[in-house]
């Protein structure tokens, strides 16, 4: 660890406090003879909003895949507040503060929206069998504790009418807030969305981002995401993030990274 | 009777209380059986195609339990439950991360390994000739409960009909505590790993752990079953737990409609009362034909509802697992 920090120094992460929550070093991700991630290095700085960007293929999901658990990495190291984390189980990470979004929602279409709310709560007795038995009154206390934070998220999120729809009747941009309303019930510390805005309406986006802002002020909850709209990225983020063909060419603030010749080639073009 | 019409069909049989006690314990046991698929399939989302294997583990593993050792009837079945458990936990631990249809070929091999195993350790089990014995303790509890319908004012209760009692008595018992079970936040994690496993594991949710749950839990349903079966027979032979009792289980499953646990129950109802039944209609066609013909007539309930109300009768189409 002190050896890789000291071959491959991240630039020090800027916007929130200045301390890195999550240090990714030299990761790696193969399937067969593509490195789809080809030794990524980055760290986000606790409390701040990062973008990551780049161009189709850049290996942004597969990154995102690997550094949550989703698939088997290949070689690197990644930190999460001071804990190591490539290669342990998605459900660990989770439980650890680390929650990620996915890029196709998945909401649990078979499950009423309330439910899908419910079950990302975390630390409820309820989930072990035993508790189920032996402590109900523990796990019925946690449960309406939960489905009234459920409830506030929903309404923060205006999805409090569809509460008892199953989620599959949803849009997809509705699947879209309660995918990341169901991700602040776990509640996260760094949360990793994979373009939250593609398919949903402006008004929702704003309203998406807004509550990203909140989230961040008033909870210092740090955010990663991945997304296509400039605009969104130049004006949201603290820091913006480049990848192309499996690693990170660029790391600095929103106008850096604009005027950076590398990422116009790579990525901006003319725009 | 019959000799007033050569095409006369009777329905004698439908009238009379041993054929529906006969057909009721079948159901029963066939409703024990299909709930640890129902768990499974409805509400883990997990294709376990070897029930079969684990309602024979419980059905070998009492009755050798009882004959071999000379163990209590009552402590075998504890016992058994945990083998089969046991069996589960061995069978799930590799193939329960598998794709769904891999899960589903990895049980069949399973179920059919424990088959061809009852049927060739014969020092174990004696082979086909089978196991007798085993049913002691039962028969004498099965006296009482007659002896309890005679003072009632039942002058000649069918002999079957304290094993009809208790088995329904269980089956419901077990309905009723796996309905109450899915509701609770346990069931929440299963249905979720139904609809998205990563979505469950993104969430903090150990998918494979709850997999396996579901797949110990339906072996041990499975074994309940597996007893209810070796009761009603007074034996235990290896052609009792071929797949096709799985399959079987299957299509009461589907009748019965996904994520219902009561749907089970009248799915296994329906489809005894079709297959039994079938067996006592007297039609002017020789024996093997009608029973030929049982499984025809089911083929074509089972096309009809898939036609018409493909989420079974008592299936919620929301939570639909096969067909999406």
């Amino acid at each position: 660890m002190t050896e890789a920090a000291a071959t491959a120094p991240a630039p020090a992460p800027s916007g929130g406090n200045g301390k890195a929550i999550f240090e990714a070093d030299r990761v790696v991700k193969q399937f067969g003879g593509i490195r789809a991630v080809d030794g990524a290095t980055m760290s986000v700085g606790e409390g701040s909003i990062t973008a990551l960007i780049g161009p189709n293929g850049a290996g942004k999901t597969t990154f995102f895949n690997v550094i949550t658990g989703f698939y088997k990495p290949n070689g690197g190291v990644a930190t999460f507040a001071g804990q190591s984390v490539l290669g342990r189980p998605p459900y660990v990470l989770a439980r650890l503060g680390m929650v990620r979004t996915f890029q196709i929602t998945k909401a649990l279409a078979g499950m009423p929206v309330i439910d899908n709310m419910m079950l990302a709560g975390p630390d409820q007795p309820g989930e072990h069998l035993g508790n189920v038995v032996f402590r109900p009154r523990a796990v019925r206390r946690r449960e309406r504790e939960v489905r009234e934070q459920a409830m506030e998220l929903l309404e923060v999120f205006n999805l409090t009418k569809l509460a008892d729809e199953y989620a599959g009747t949803l849009s997809g941009g509705q699947r879209k807030l309660l995918e990341l309303a169901r991700a602040l019930m776990a509640r996260p510390r760094f949360l990793l969305l994979d373009e939250p805005m593609a398919g949903i309406n402006p008004t929702l986006g704003r309203r998406l981002l807004d509550h990203m802002q909140r989230l961040r002020s008033e909870e210092g909850v740090t955010f990663l995401f991945v997304e296509h709209d400039m605009e969104v990225v130049m004006g949201h983020s603290d820091r913006v993030i480049v990848m192309a063909q499996g690693r990170v060419i660029a790391d600095g603030l929103p106008d850096e990274v604009r005027k950076d010749q590398g990422v116009i080639d790579a990525y901006l073009g003319g725009a | 009777m019959s000799e007033v019409l050569p095409l006369a069909v009777s329905f004698d049989a439908f009238t009379s209380l041993g054929f529906w006690t006969s057909v009721g314990i079948f159901a029963g046991t066939f409703t024990i059986f299909t709930l640890g698929l129902q768990l499974n399939v409805g509400f883990t989302g997990i294709f376990n195609f070897g029930q079969a294997a684990f309602m024979a583990i419980g059905a070998y593993g009492m009755a050798i339990l009882v004959t071999d050792t000379g163990l209590s009837f009552w402590v075998a079945l504890p016992l058994a439950i945990l083998l089969a458990m046991g069996f589960g936990l061995i069978v799930g631990l590799p193939s329960v991360r598998l794709r769904a249809d891999y899960l589903a070929i990895t049980t069949i091999a399973a179920s059919e390994a424990v088959r061809l195993v009852a049927l060739n350790a014969r020092d174990l089990t004696n082979g086909a000739q089978g196991i007798f014995g085993f049913d002691d303790s039962w028969d004498s509890v099965s006296d009482g409960i007659e002896e309890a319908l005679v003072s009632l004012g039942w002058s000649d209760p069918e002999t079957l009909f304290p094993l009809f009692l208790v088995v329904w008595a269980v089956a419901i018992l077990l309905m009723f505590v796996l309905t109450r079970v899915q509701r609770t936040p346990w069931g929440r994690v299963l249905r979720a790993v139904r609809e998205d496993e990563d979505a469950a594991r993104a969430l903090g949710k150990n998918a494979f752990s709850y997999k396996l749950q579901s797949l110990v839990i339906a072996a041990a349903l499975g074994a309940i079953a597996g007893f209810f079966l070796a009761i009603n027979l007074s034996f235990v032979v290896p052609d009792e737990f071929a797949p096709t009792f799985t399959f079987l289980g299957y299509s009461a499953l589907v009748l019965g409609g996904l994520a219902s646990y009561w749907g089970v129950a009248v799915g296994a109802i329906i489809l005894q009362t079709v297959l039994e039944g079938l067996r006592f209609l007297e039609l002017p066609i020789s024996e093997v034909k009608v029973a030929a013909l049982r499984f025809i007539i089911l083929g074509l309930v089972l096309i009809l509802l898939m036609a018409f109300r493909p989420q079974g009768m008592f299936g919620k189409r929301e939570e639909m697992v096969i067909g999406d």
